[in-house]
């Protein structure tokens, strides 16, 4: 396997804990709730996912655990946002410190622990595809998640009943309430879903990954997350462009370095972070990529 | 959004009434009963992170004792709060400059970070030359300058190309981290030292003075000068006026003929320099050398306080003083029971969390 390969393979194993989580963004910005808080849902599915795996045994349990994890945070930011009308970026930031403080402090027992890796699967057939297949056909299971999320999502959001409800919420919640919904509901649900799926993009570093647990291991993924689904302008598709190129920038940071190229560690650790950055940048049109009418309103009242 | 602006004739006058006057007339115009609400949110705030200290094997009066004398009670503790205070403030006031017109900057963290980098860079290179006032100068005009460009870059792409200057500033934030990383580990690692990698220490010409007899060095003097000095800015200057117009109503302003993007970049350059600011004075009044972690998460503490203090200048710093404390007596817990430390961003996001839960009354 040469240095282009392992980058996209990395690029996939990677790109895999953003697009989950990003696609659980998606979902609640969509309804009209930004959640900065996805880095403490992250966190706390990867601990959550994690623990349950070391003491259960069991990689379902774990991913379920990592979920239910990233979802407990999402119904508070929900009930705080909806309900209580609370400023959805400073209640973001609440729910990362407090997963930050949770996370840190019964985390600390499971620092040392060690748990299988997530089995990797090879797809029969699929994966003999000469340079596509190891690429794309053998990996762990929430790898396989990520592919069929997207178009799930896509088809939930632009096809189906529910997706019409959960996108006309996201532009005029008044509208849906009028016509015998209830918004609040709505928003909630798709707040917690959102953080759910934020949790299993969690454990797929913890379990699928990096197979330990330590401190703030989340490392900005979340917030990069939250970027992705802007540079995609709300789109699944899109989505998943972006969450790979950060799999593909971070793994070239790795693969750089175990091929011994002379550049500084640190200046690649930033090439992620200024990927996504220069990604958001391109596409930035004035005015083109509107999002949800009501998370903007959300957004302009923040001061 | 609630807030339209009155017609040229009558706009001055009502719309500076409209502010508070400080804390006493805020007192009184909090009626008894929200009071008493929020007394009770905190209380519960407090229940909460004793269970969890509890849940953990800890005695949560003998975890609230060591807080309280790892911050207030010890000799000297309330003057770490205040020197630890300094680089929070100017952080938060950083978040309270942009929020009145509009913006929203969650970049503190970068902008303390590159301030303190800039600092540095100035520091080591002049400290064998000059020391004094004017060393502390040029030293505090690159980290103003530094954190500025910080925050400008965001604030460009905000302004030209409609780039949300929330999650640019976020990801700014990752990247100052790692330049700082890198010049720490690279070109400016201390050759002298063995332990973890930091970049030579800040002569001590250039290292600021302590205040009379205290700890206190002089850049909790500054940053209090700062805080008043934006409060003044707030409310008598035009640009500070400005400022609010465009964060209340931005169409209304461009009618009105003011500069929108202007005053959007200014308060935005203002914020990064005033971070930028507290990056330097916390180099060159406690640090002294650049080291991994050396901001831990000061920036994103700063957005909480700006966000409890309403973005007003005096409220925010009183909010800093309070995170400040809270923080440093994450060491009083660490050293007395073994917790780590971090716990105490559970009592952070609590306290924060209380008002936040009792915003039904904020329009919206």
């Amino acid at each position: 396997m040469n240095g282009i390969e392992q980058a996209l393979v990395g690029g996939v194993e990677g790109g895999t804990a953003i697009l989950i989580p990003a696609l659980g963004e998606l979902i609640g910005e969509r309804a009209g709730v930004i959640n900065l808080g996805v880095e403490g849902c992250m966190l706390s599915g990867a601990l959550g996912a994690f623990a349950l795996t070391a003491v259960t045994g069991s990689a379902l349990i774990g991913i379920l655990g990592g979920f239910v994890s990233g979802a407990v945070w999402g119904a508070a930011h929900g009930y705080l946002t909806v309900v209580r009308r609370a400023d959805q970026l400073a209640s973001g930031l609440v729910i990362w410190f407090l997963a930050l403080g949770v996370t840190s402090v019964f985390g600390t027992g499971y620092v040392n622990d060690s748990i299988n890796l997530l089995p990797i699967i090879a797809i029969p057939g699929l994966s003999k595809i000469p340079w596509l297949g190891p690429i794309l056909f053998r990996h762990d299971i929430l790898v396989y998640l990520g592919y069929i999320l997207v178009p799930l999502i896509t088809w939930i959001l632009f096809r189906t009943n529910v997706g019409l409800l959960l996108r006309a919420t996201g532009e005029r919640p008044e509208v849906v309430a009028v016509a015998g919904n209830r918004p609040v509901l709505i928003q909630i649900s798709a707040v917690t879903i959102g953080a759910g799926l934020a949790g299993i993009g969690g454990a797929q570093l913890s379990v699928g990954y990096v197979g330990n647990w330590f401190n703030d291991m989340t490392n900005g993924y979340g917030f990069i997350a939250v970027a992705v689904v802007l540079f995609a302008a709300w789109n699944p598709i899109r989505v998943l462009i972006g969450a790979y190129l950060f799999g593909v920038a971070l793994a070239a940071a790795s693969v750089l370095q175990a091929h011994g190229v002379a550049v500084n560690q640190y200046l690649l650790d930033a090439l992620p972070y200024l990927t996504t950055l220069i990604a958001l940048v391109a596409v930035a049109r004035k005015g083109s990529n509107r999002g949800p009418e009501a998370l903007s309103r959300a957004l302009s009242d923040t001061s | 959004m609630s807030k339209t602006l009155s017609p040229k004739e009558k706009t001055t006058e009502p719309a500076l009434q409209r502010e508070p006057r400080g804390i006493s007339s805020w007192i009184t115009t909090v009626s008894v009963k929200r009071f008493l609400i929020a007394i009770a949110a905190y209380a519960i705030a407090l229940v909460i992170f004793g269970l969890v200290a509890l849940s953990r094997g800890a005695n949560p009066f003998g975890v609230f004792d060591a807080m309280l004398q790892s911050t207030v009670f010890n000799g000297g503790s309330i003057e770490q709060v205040l020197l630890r205070a300094v680089p929070i403030s100017l952080a938060a006031l950083a978040v309270a400059v942009p929020a009145r017109a509009g913006l929203v900057n969650v970049g503190g963290e970068g902008q303390l970070i590159m301030g303190a980098v800039a600092a540095t860079g100035i520091g080591v290179e002049i400290g064998t030359h000059l020391g004094g006032p004017l060393a502390w100068l040029a030293m505090g005009l690159a980290g103003a300058l530094a954190g500025a460009i910080w925050a400008g870059i965001a604030a460009v792409l905000r302004i030209n190309l409609g780039a949300n200057e929330a999650v640019t500033t976020l990801l700014l934030n990752f990247i100052a981290n790692d330049v700082m990383l890198y010049l720490i580990y690279q070109p400016w690692r201390d050759k002298l030292s063995s332990g973890q990698p930091e970049s030579s220490p800040l002569a001590h010409g250039v290292q600021l003075p302590l205040l009379f007899n205290s700890q206190l060095d002089l850049g909790v003097l500054i940053a209090a000068l700062i805080a008043i000095g934006i409060w003044y800015i707030f409310r008598y200057s035009n640009w500070g006026f400005a400022l609010r117009v465009v964060g209340g109503n931005p169409e209304a302003a461009r009618r009105f003929g003011l500069p929108v993007k202007r005053l959007m970049l200014t308060s935005m350059l203002m914020g990064g320099a005033l971070a930028g600011i507290g990056g330097m004075l916390n180099l060159a009044g406690v640090e002294f050398q650049l080291r991994p972690g050396i901001t831990v998460t000061f920036g994103y503490v700063a957005f909480l306080a700006s966000w409890l203090g309403r973005h007003e200048p005096l409220k925010v710093v009183l909010a800093a003083v309070l995170f400040s404390a809270i923080a440093l007596s994450g060491n009083g817990i660490q050293l007395g029971y073994g917790l780590d430390g971090s716990i105490v961003n559970i009592l952070l996001g609590l306290i924060v969390l209380a008002p936040l839960a009792l915003s039904r009354s904020k329009s919206g």
